[in-house]
């Protein structure tokens, strides 16, 4: 076992126990707070013997440590239970909803870093002129304008005011394909996605940007690029070669970034009508669908945990000249 | 970006106190023209949420009428109302101005609340280091862990909404950072040389602690406060938006979420760009603050 060993299993311990305390929090807070979820499907009209049997059925006689444990080893193993509306498994819900989400997060992500990366390999090498600092104040301004508020701006010109794309959704009635690759290669998904991608875009980019120009910083002083320019390479492909050098950090901000997103999105989902996870905990909550709001919970959380871990990982993989401690 | 705070304020902050530091904070963030306009906006912000209700033609709730003693529905901003109305007759000026009270409430509480526990975790895990230390870690893990609005959502749906919970969920949230933060730079300061002084001289830990290097981690804490109450404000409105704020209170989120649910995204902008104009104004105006004080506590960041 050398220490990048150590440093995983460590990094996966820790994975293993905020998931697990994560989930705790999760059924105590269930437990512990007004307002009984069975009340929700249990009517006025139930007999004693009707409720005492669909108490049974959902294992809520049973000791509260064995509940604990059957909770536990469900969500662990995905099992969600039947959503108490659509009755339909808890399951299936959850995993439509994430790709959806995803189709709206990936590309949004792809864009941004891919921009981001450009834009900020300028701005380092222009450093310290007055249009870098102008587009860098503009760019952390633009960040803090909250996303939501853009969404309706957008939705407000270009929708509704100039009708160039549709009001919200991620494909128009009948516009479904056959599969979920399907309907996310048609051109009215890419219809759709405009607008919401766009909107997550002007605040992602910042972060790539940001990064790539002060590891562009760090990287332009180095004696490579003195070579690079006695070989009389012109400037824009010493850029090139200084870019590629700065890529390291941008690959775990990434991760973070992606994980963030999938609870992060959700007051664009909201306002686009994007069904996807965040909507759907909304919807479910509204609804006092407990199941399905408890996964859709449960999977932001282990995206975002997971999502993490991997970035912990590339970033002791990817440059040697990390020290783990 | 989290730009590396490895140094504490030039001077120091020793024998100044917390009101002594703040006022030194304000000279300095002045000098800055972007801060000071921040400020300046700020301080209009402040003034607003103190005689908002004052100077607001209606209630938040008042049904506003027209001349003809009609319920003066989606009326475009005019002589009726300086802004205009919702679909319920009442005044979008006056909600606006009830608004920016619930807003800073929200936001100062927290950030008072997240500070103050965040620096105290800070400084005890960063100070003591050990077992204290790994366990605070390992409990700052598990909150970083939770997802903020899912986990919001569902706690004020099943306890029901108000705004104490509001402002208890978001100090929650808040307090993470901070204490990382505090943490990260007293591991730095306990081997300065001031603190084996003050050691030497016999001085009790907590005294080392509370009187020596307290005061230096205090304009962080300051810094982390101004950003937390843009988050306050930021999260009470998405929270607000999503219809899970205080029904019982008008927010610039609750306003959101009417005029969005009401369709006035189609039919009514005065009633949509308001309360947004001002949540955006307000956070940018302690964007500027925070970015003039973050890069005079921080040289890095002049250079780069």
């Amino acid at each position: 076992m050398n220490s990048l060993h150590w440093y995983l299993l460590r990094r996966l311990v820790l994975l293993l126990f905020v998931t697990v305390a994560v989930l705790t929090i999760l059924f105590v807070m269930f437990k512990l707070l007004p307002g009984n979820p069975l009340s929700v499907f249990i009517d006025s009209n139930f007999s004693e013997e009707m409720i005492r049997r669909q108490k049974q059925l959902w294992g809520l006689d049973a000791p509260l440590w064995l509940q604990y444990v059957r909770y536990m080893w469900n969500m662990l193993t995905f099992s969600f239970g039947t959503s108490f509306f659509q009755m339909t498994p808890v399951r299936d819900i959850v995993v439509e909803k994430l790709l959806h989400t995803a189709a709206m997060i990936v590309p949004a992500v792809v864009l941004s870093v891919v921009l981001g990366a450009l834009l900020g390999s300028w701005l380092g090498w222009r450093r310290g002129s007055r249009r870098e600092g102008a587009v860098v104040i503009s760019l952390l301004a633009l960040r803090s304008v909250p996303s939501f508020f853009v969404g309706i701006i957008v939705l407000m010109v270009f929708s509704y005011n100039l009708g160039w794309f549709p009001p919200g959704g991620m494909v128009s009635i009948g516009g479904q394909g056959d599969s979920f690759l399907e309907t996310i290669f048609s051109v009215d998904f890419l219809h759709h996605l405009i607008l919401p991608c766009l909107v997550l875009m002007t605040r992602e980019i910042t972060s790539p940007a940001l990064l790539l120009r002060s590891t562009m910083l760090e990287v332009k002083g180095s004696d490579f690029l003195d070579i690079l320019r006695a070989k009389g390479l012109p400037e824009r492909r010493i850029v090139m070669h200084a870019t590629r050098n700065a890529l390291l950090p941008l690959v775990t901000d990434v991760a973070v970034m992606m994980g963030f997103l999938f609870q992060g999105q959700v007051l664009l989902e909201i306002i686009f009508a994007w069904p996807g996870v965040g909507r759907e905990l909304v919807t479910a909550l509204n609804d006092l669908d407990y199941p399905v709001a408890q996964a859709c919970f449960f999977v932001m959380a282990l995206i975002i945990l997971v999502f993490n871990f991997v970035a912990d990982v590339l970033y002791a993989f990817i440059d040697p000249r990390v020290t783990l401690s | 970006m989290t730009p590396a705070h490895t140094v504490a304020e030039p001077g120091g902050t020793g024998r100044r106190g917390v009101l002594g530091t703040l006022a030194h904070t304000l000279r300095v963030i002045v000098r800055y023209p972007t801060g000071a306009f921040g400020l300046f906006l700020l301080a209009v912000f402040v003034i607003v949420a103190l005689i908002g209700p004052l100077i607001s033609p209606y209630g938040p709730f008042e049904v506003v009428q027209t001349a003809q003693g009609r319920v003066a529905r989606l009326v475009p901003p005019g002589s009726v109302a300086l802004l205009g109305t919702t679909n319920q007759g009442s005044d979008v000026l006056s909600q606006l101005l009830y608004g920016t009270r619930v807003a800073l409430l929200v936001g100062v509480i927290s950030a008072v609340g997240s500070v103050v526990l965040g620096t105290l975790i800070g400084l005890v895990s960063g100070y003591f280091g050990g077992k204290v230390d790994e366990a605070i870690m390992r409990f700052t893990d598990v909150a970083f862990g939770i997802p903020f609005l899912p986990f919001a959502l569902i706690v004020i749906s099943v306890a029901g909404p108000s705004l104490p919970l509001v402002i208890l969920l978001v100090t929650l949230f808040l307090w993470r950072t901070t204490s990382r933060v505090i943490r990260a730079q007293v591991l730095t300061l306990k081997t300065r040389p001031f603190v084996w002084a003050a050691r030497a001289a016999g001085a009790s830990e907590w005294r080392i602690l509370f009187v020596h290097i307290a005061p230096n981690v205090l304009p962080l804490s300051f810094l982390y406060m101004a950003i937390g109450v843009q988050g306050g404000v930021m999260l009470e409105a998405a929270l607000s938006f999503l219809g899970f704020g205080d029904p019982n209170v008008v927010s610039w989120g609750s306003m959101l979420n009417q005029a969005f649910r009401a369709g006035a995204m189609r039919s009514a902008w005065w009633w949509v760009i308001p309360p947004g104009v001002a949540l955006s104004l307000f956070v940018i105006s302690v964007f500027m603050v925070t970015r003039a004080y973050e890069e005079l506590l921080n040289p890095r960041l002049r250079e780069t």
